[in-house]
């Protein structure tokens, strides 16, 4: 496969998962936003999402609707779900003879979807949540699409590889922000639908009860997020099927590029594994949290280096 | 039973309407007719409907980018078909292989021995001074002597039903994805009538191309590597491109997925380097080699001269075709079919003046509401001047620029197109068409897809059908009985 074809692929799985996490989390945000007493803060959504400096963030933050629009339907926001959406097109676009006509058709509706001005004014005057759902649901026949009609050849694979490295990524970030609003402290008891609400944004709330029968509390959400197996959004399940999907490229030919990166996933695959909530305790969760965002960004930037940047 | 469609049909008497002669159904198109007569104005606004949402959701379409953003358009179809008989097919047929095979040759001499020159057949100078004549092709030995092995000959027809060639593309002539599309599109809008018709398939295209182009292999293999090269997402026929490539199989790439090492073409792969044999390319001639041809390309890949030259790539069309389809080359044409063949030319060029000739160009000057002139390097109806549809001004200021630069301009008298029943707003009414085989020519000869485009000037009263001007096309059926 063409090392641009792969690339722009990767890069069209990693904008529409991105575009997922950032709806979701927006819809369950402005449900949290109707819920509280108090002023509710946008500031997590913003610093994860977006490069807006702390002062715009901090004059923001309460403002709901203007959020909503920044976040959805801003053409000069990279992260919006238009841009997103935008970018993905056409990245499917320019290697169309790569991804399926029912794969093209599905991108080029949900591009029109989040172009047409009624959503914008929906969002600004109705409830956001049917504009968030509908959204969403456009991002669901995506993945549907791509898992019934691509062929299982490198292109999927590298599709797959994208998916599941934004995803452990996002997964970080969410953790890292929410975390560091309680000074990265696992004994802070906090209001517990601040949890709840968390827990809803990444579909894991119901999981998380019949896990966790116990109160929600910071040391497991912890576990769930980052090392509950059965959770298809956990960072242990992001990491292991971005192993599989990587294992899959294996051939005769690649052994130098082959060896650099299952080495890299495989190390953090294990580190994962292998420490618990004793070992976050001593290390710090701050820390912890940094460490495998690293890692997560050098195997991107060695895909990059080895797959897509051919020299 | 509404025939009123056809019974308020109203053609002209100044040019040759494919489908009526006066009143009377010319018998190609009879059935046809009572095919379509069966249809209400507004059964054949939802057919047309049907074909656009067809279109739109099948992709055929062009971009326009205005910002970031790419707007998708419709290339304008026409769904009333234009029939040919096979007899005048096989006329057309014949005439453009013999055409192609004289061009061919010509490019060959031109690029070695010269002997045309030699003859006086031809000035020296219309060769020397032509923008597209490559000094880097001279007694550059090409696979199987074939040069032209992908063209689009573009046909009319005059007033009196005679056949004409307008003009010759032998660069990178498009437009066959939409042949394609517009015979799929008719099977879907009128269901059983193409079987019942008897008309000749076109869908073979791709597969006779391939063959073509895997034998022009360097590397004796069974299964070459042929690809794609096309300028990328932001060039107009990008579609015909991707289009091509997914029905051959074969792999579309950029300049910047090539790179040449040691005088042979690689393609880069996440399995590493790939040796490539063929190229068809749809980038033009001066974008292909920075080191060779213009410096600041992006398009093309660097090195990819010196690999064709040593023979370890075949690179289709070859470069340099635009010598043979300079539109004031294309006075000689008949010349060179004399001169290689020994034949009489069985298809005719439509009358042309050069005006770098003073005789000629006062003629023009003289008659010049009766003529066209255009740029001998032009391409898509643009900088040409029709003499009865210009303003004086307009008429002024072009024989300003003639003078200026003669030999950069031919003129024709201005030819009055074939018209066809085109389905525009609701009703039937002529509009003028060309056509435009598509000719492959390889190593066991010359093949040409029955039918081809037929291109549709749609404004009323235009004779210009190119798309960037308004045109559209329809879809081109031979019969064959």
């Amino acid at each position: 496969m063409l090392s641009r074809v792969a690339n722009s692929l990767y890069w069209m799985s990693r904008y529409m998962e991105r575009c997922d996490g950032i709806l979701r989390l927006l819809r369950v945000n402005y449900e949290y936003s109707q819920d509280g007493f108090e002023a509710f803060s946008w500031r997590p959504v913003l610093v994860i999402f977006t490069d807006m400096l702390p002062q715009t963030i901090e004059k923001n933050k309460y403002e709901g609707r203007k959020v909503l629009q920044f976040m959805v339907t801003d053409k000069l926001n990279n992260n919006s779900v238009f841009s997103l959406v935008n970018k993905a097109r056409e990245n499917a676009r320019s290697v169309q003879d790569n991804v399926t006509k029912e794969v093209w058709q599905c991108l080029n509706e949900y591009y029109h979807t989040s172009r047409n001005q009624n959503l914008g004014i929906k969002l600004q005057n109705d409830d956001p949540i049917s504009v968030l759902n509908d959204l969403v649901q456009q991002g669901m026949y995506y993945y549907g699409t791509c898992e019934i009609t691509m062929a299982r050849n490198e292109g999927y694979y590298f599709m797959n590889i994208g998916k599941y490295l934004e995803r452990a990524m996002q997964s970080v970030d969410i953790l890292n922000v929410k975390f560091s609003e309680l000074n990265y402290s696992l004994e802070e008891k906090s209001d517990p639908t601040y949890w709840k609400y968390l827990l809803l944004s990444i579909s894991g709330y119901e999981i998380f009860l019949k896990s966790y029968r116990s109160a929600l509390d910071s040391r497991n959400i912890l576990h769930q997020i980052v090392w509950n197996e059965h959770f298809p959004r956990s960072i242990i399940y992001s990491v292991r099927r971005l192993k599989q999907s990587f294992e899959t490229l294996k051939t005769d030919r690649t052994t130098e590029a082959y060896k650099a990166l299952s080495h890299m996933i495989g190390k953090l695959e294990s580190h994962i594994r292998y420490t618990d909530l004793k070992d976050i305790e001593e290390k710090g969760v701050k820390d912890y949290l940094n460490h495998i965002k690293l890692e997560l960004m050098a195997i991107g930037n060695a895909l990059n280096h080895y797959y897509f940047q051919f020299n | 039973m509404d025939a009123s469609l056809f019974n308020n049909y109203e053609t002209g008497d100044t040019f040759y309407d494919e489908m009526y002669n006066g009143k009377t159904i010319r018998p190609p198109y009879v059935k046809l007719y009572e095919h379509l007569k069966q249809f209400t104005a507004e059964e054949l606004t939802q057919k047309e409907e049907m074909a656009r949402r067809l279109f739109m959701s099948q992709g055929v379409t062009f971009t326009v980018y205005s910002g970031d953003e790419g707007i998708e358009k419709i290339f304008p179809f026409d769904i009333v078909p234009r029939i040919i008989t096979s007899s005048e097919w096989n006329y057309i047929e014949t005439g453009i292989k013999q055409r192609l095979k004289a061009l061919n040759l010509f490019l060959n001499d031109v690029y070695s021995n010269q002997f045309i020159i030699k003859d006086k057949i031809i000035p020296i100078e219309m060769i020397y001074s032509c923008e597209h004549y490559l000094r880097e092709m001279h007694n550059l030995k090409v696979p199987h002597e074939i040069f032209v092995h992908i063209s689009g000959i573009d046909i009319i027809r005059d007033s009196d039903g005679t056949f004409y060639v307008l003009e010759d593309n032998l660069r990178t002539p498009s437009g066959v994805s939409y042949m394609l599309e517009n015979r799929e599109i008719t099977k879907r809008i009128f269901p059983d009538l193409l079987p019942s018709t008897s008309v000749r398939q076109v869908i073979n295209y791709p597969q006779l191309l391939y063959k073509n182009l895997a034998a022009l292999s360097p590397r004796h293999n069974s299964n070459p590597t042929i690809v794609m090269l096309t300028p990328g997402i932001y060039n107009s026929a990008y579609f015909e491109h991707s289009t091509l490539a997914r029905l051959m199989g074969i792999e579309l790439v950029e300049g910047k997925d090539l790179v040449v090492d040691n005088h042979r073409v690689f393609m880069k792969t996440t399995q590493g380097l790939q040796r490539v044999d063929v190229i068809y390319r749809r980038v033009d001639d001066e974008y292909l080699d920075p080191l060779v041809f213009k410096a600041d390309s992006m398009l093309g890949v660097a090195g990819l001269m010196s690999a064709y030259r040593k023979g370890h790539v075949a690179i289709v069309n070859a470069p340099g075709n635009g010598v043979a389809d300079d539109k004031a080359v294309y006075i000689y044409v008949p010349d060179m079919i004399k001169y290689y063949l020994n034949e009489e030319p069985i298809l005719k060029n439509v009358p042309t003046y050069k005006l770098e000739d003073a005789s000629e160009r006062e003629h023009v000057f003289k008659n010049i509401e009766k003529m066209v002139i255009k740029k001998t390097n032009g391409s898509g109806g643009y900088g040409m001047i029709i003499g009865n549809a210009a303003t004086e001004q307009e008429i002024e200021d072009y024989k300003i620029e003639v003078l200026k630069d003669p030999r950069s301009f031919i003129a024709q008298p201005i030819i009055s197109l074939s018209a066809a029943p085109c389905y525009i707003n609701g009703k039937l009414a002529p509009r003028r068409i060309d056509l435009r085989p598509f000719a492959l020519f390889g190593p066991s000869g010359i093949e040409i897809v029955p039918g081809g485009l037929t291109r549709v000037a749609l404004k009323e009263g235009s004779l210009v059908v190119n798309s960037s001007q308004g045109g559209g096309s329809k879809d081109t059926w031979v019969l064959n009985d």
